[in-house]
């Protein structure tokens, strides 16, 4: 049989597309009805499913733990994104600068994306014990507290006076000449370490001991547990999404801040009007990541495992995991349906409000 | 003539036992499990099994079991028999896909320690046999208690007098705490139980009551009161972690502490004393921790299944298990089993632990269809006591208002 030149590439374009289309019906699509059939049902794994109607759905707004866990997400979700964004950029904008040992700048920034999350929320774990470094760290601080005062304001007073006398003799001497800063911190170095072989600016404290992993102690939106969580995403995701930026501001043409320079713009001018506009595209993509990935957050809530209590660490994802896999417990699979259902509904809702509020994927310029 | 001759052979060899053996999948735990599970089929019990006509295949789970088993049991490819903790056993006894324990082998469960077989009961049906336990026991360093010049722990103290004694050992030593207090209900089970207290009642409800008041403040002071300290504090998250890191002179543990001694503290000096009596009533509490052989109610090949696990929890098998050091053996007439009576350490803190098990209200870790739901909600009333997040009030009111909900009452 000759088929001809048209249908032959027709075929080929089936047979491309098969693989992927087999994949989206069993993977997307079939599972998809079937969590939204579970989710009008009772089921237990080994029972036939009961039809309940929106009795699951009803059950969950009634369910003090879903709520908790909801409110979790929705500040997780917004406070990460904000702040992995805006890190994101600056170590981009950091690690563009054309400066010596800059391609091993960046792969000491891109390291913490390669460590497996299970190693780095193992780490983080042992870091945030009762006795672990962060709080060795705040005791350090609140003892020396007095001392970096004291090394702050002749780092400033060293500046202050290295600039009056450089504006006598030369009118171009900026306040924050690098070669006066160096010398500042130098001479404020040596200060400090007299100053505390005198025991001057330092303080006897008791060791700070804040319980961040198993408390149910809340810090605004969120529990302290979760905010732990917070430090160790934004750690861990930060490095991809830096990735991306410098990849937009390659993509950057030089003479746009040729031309911008020559028109007399300042470096923040050039940031706000060009850089800023031109990583649109990629800011969607950043911020779009950022939410559906801090709103499917699991794999660190779970192997946080007994470290903390359900209530400081449940968040929606986790929810939909707890009901269908209860340790000990009989599982409720109509009830992790509808909250994976909300779940990706809310997702959605995130995606669409940031492209409401200007965040899109077109160049703003 | 040849050809003849083979094909008789053929036949033979086709009609002889060995093709008619039936094939018993096996499931349990992965890592050192492995080695123990395939040395008691292949070569404890390889006679009998030949025997019987079973030929075992052990199929480990590496990762989470339970929720392997829950999974092959809900698709119908679940092994013919498996571990089953009685912790996450109640969804798959009330599954009905876990046979009952068959008529033959009522005479193996008849010889098992009452309160595990109780674990494994469900409405009234024994859905599997307990291949081995655990209880809490007091672990002691005896160093610690001669520096301090502190009486040795007693299978006689009460709260009161184990409690003294460890306040003694801290205002005497600078640098050793009594006991690390974990927020764990697996521990302070062995407290609030000696009260008669029912975690869960007849009527399936939690009720925090005055008994089980004065076992939780009893517990959750045990650090103001200068005898313990919070575990997290010095940077460990079990009791046993504490001792073997000489932090603390006890731990409240099972057996498992022997292995782990073993390793980590070889040269200490411990004993082993069963948990402190409710100065009160004069009771001990405590919780069995324990795993049964159990049958899948579909398996093809139902009476081998059966038939191997009552090979597997044999005198034979559990004799065998016992003198290797690995479990305690769930029938009860292995209590007096010379290898307890051994002078030995590790042997004593076995005996004890066996003997923990039907000494005064003893409860297996288990909480019906609540399962960690139930758990959890205990475990952060004590933790919200030990870091002064709540008062004893506060988290008992929180705790029964929780328990409440869960229970429907």
């Amino acid at each position: 049989m000759n088929l001809s030149m048209h249908n032959r590439e027709r075929l080929a374009g089936w047979l491309f597309v098969t693989p992927f289309c087999v994949s989206l019906f069993v993977f997307f699509l079939y599972a998809l009805g079937r969590t939204l059939i579970f989710s009008f049902q009772s089921y237990d794994l080994f029972n036939d499913p009961v039809w309940v109607g929106l009795r699951n759905y009803l059950s969950l707004l009634t369910d003090p733990l879903f709520t908790l866990a909801f409110r979790h997400s929705m500040a997780f979700a917004i406070i990460v994104t904000a702040l992995q964004t805006v890190l994101a950029l600056l170590l981009a904008l950091a690690a563009n600068r054309k400066v010596r040992g800059q391609s091993v700048f960046r792969t000491i920034f891109y390291f913490p994306s390669i460590l497996s999350s299970a190693a780095m929320t193992l780490i983080f774990i042992w870091v945030f014990q009762r006795r672990g470094i962060i709080n060795q760290g705040l005791t350090w601080l609140s003892a020396h507290v007095g001392l970096l005062l004291i090394f702050c304001a002749v780092v400033a007073l060293v500046m202050l006076v290295l600039f009056l006398n450089g504006r006598r003799r030369y009118d171009w001497v900026r306040w924050y000449d690098p070669f006066h800063f160096a010398c500042a911190l130098a001479i404020a170095l040596v200060v400090a370490v007299i100053c505390a072989g005198y025991g001057i600016g330092v303080r006897s404290v008791e060791a700070v001991s804040i319980t961040w992993m198993n408390t149910r102690q809340v810090w605004g939106p969120l529990p302290r547990t979760l905010w732990a969580i917070v430090v160790m995403n934004i750690f861990t995701t930060i490095p991809t999404l830096m990735l991306l930026y410098l990849a937009g501001l390659q993509s950057i043409p030089d003479s746009l801040y040729e031309a911008a320079k020559l028109e007399g713009a300042s470096p923040w001018q050039r940031l706000r009007f060009i850089t800023w506009p031109r990583l649109m595209p990629v800011t969607f993509t950043v911020v779009t990541l950022g939410i559906i990935g801090t709103l499917q957050m699991f794999d660190q809530v779970a192997l946080l495992g007994d470290a903390a209590p359900l209530q400081s660490r449940i968040t929606l994802a986790f929810y939909t995991y707890y009901n269908a896999f209860p340790p000990g417990g009989t599982p409720r699979i109509g009830m992790a349906s509808a909250a994976a259902l909300i779940l990706a509904l809310v997702t959605l809702v995130m995606v669409l409000l940031q492209r409401w509020v200007g965040v899109s994927e077109t160049t703003n310029d | 003539m040849k050809i003849k001759t083979s094909l008789i052979a053929g036949l033979a060899l086709c009609a002889s036992p060995v093709f008619a053996e039936d094939v018993v999948r096996v499931s349990g735990w992965g890592g050192d499990n492995i080695v123990v599970v395939n040395t008691l089929l292949n070569e404890v019990l390889a006679d009998e099994l030949a025997e019987a006509g079973i030929r075992a295949s052990y199929e480990p789970v590496e990762g989470d079991f339970a929720q392997n088993i829950t999974n092959a049991l809900s698709a119908g490819t679940a092994p013919d028999i498996f571990y089953v903790d009685s912790f996450w056993g109640y969804p798959l006894f009330a599954s009905g896909r876990i046979a009952t324990v068959s008529e033959a082998n009522q005479a193996v469960a008849d010889d098992i320690i009452p309160a595990l077989n109780e674990a494994f009961t469900y409405n009234g049906d024994l859905k599997g046999i307990a291949k081995d336990f655990n209880t809490l026991a007091v672990q002691f360093n005896k160093d610690i208690f001669d520096d301090a010049g502190v009486d040795y722990l007693s299978s006689d103290d009460d709260w009161y007098d184990f409690r003294s004694k460890l306040q003694a050992i801290q205002a005497e030593l600078d640098d050793v705490d009594g006991l690390c207090v974990v927020p764990d209900y697996a521990r302070f089970a062995a407290f609030a139980l000696a009260t008669g207290w029912t975690p869960i009642n007849e009527d399936g409800h939690t009720v925090l009551d005055d008994d089980f008041r004065e076992a939780f403040e009893f517990y959750t002071s045990l650090v103001e009161e200068g005898a313990g300290v919070l575990a997290a504090d010095i940077g460990q998250d079990w009791t046993g972690g504490c001792l073997g890191n000489e932090y603390t002179a006890v731990s409240i543990e099972g057996a498992w502490m022997v292995g782990f001694l073993r390793d980590q503290a070889p040269s200490m000096e411990y004993d082993t004393v069963h948990i402190p009596r409710h100065p009160g009533t004069g009771e001990r509490g405590n919780l069995v921790f324990t795993v049964s052989w159990s049958v899948a109610a579909d398996s093809d090949v139902s009476e081998s299944a059966h038939k191997l696990v009552e090979l597997l929890t044999s005198p034979k098998a559990q004799q065998w298990v016992l003198e290797s050091g690995l479990a305690l053996p769930s029938r009860e007439a292995l209590g007096d089993n010379p290898y307890f009576e051994q002078d030995d350490r590790e042997a004593h803190m076995s005996r004890v632990v066996f003997e923990g098990a039907s000494d005064g209200h003893v409860e297996p870790f288990a909480f019906g269809s609540y399962g960690e739901s139930w758990k959890s909600i205990m475990d952060e009333a004590l933790g919200a006591v030990l870091l002064n997040e709540r008062t004893v009030d506060q988290a008992i009111a929180e705790a029964q208002a929780s328990y409440d909900r869960l229970t429907g009452r």
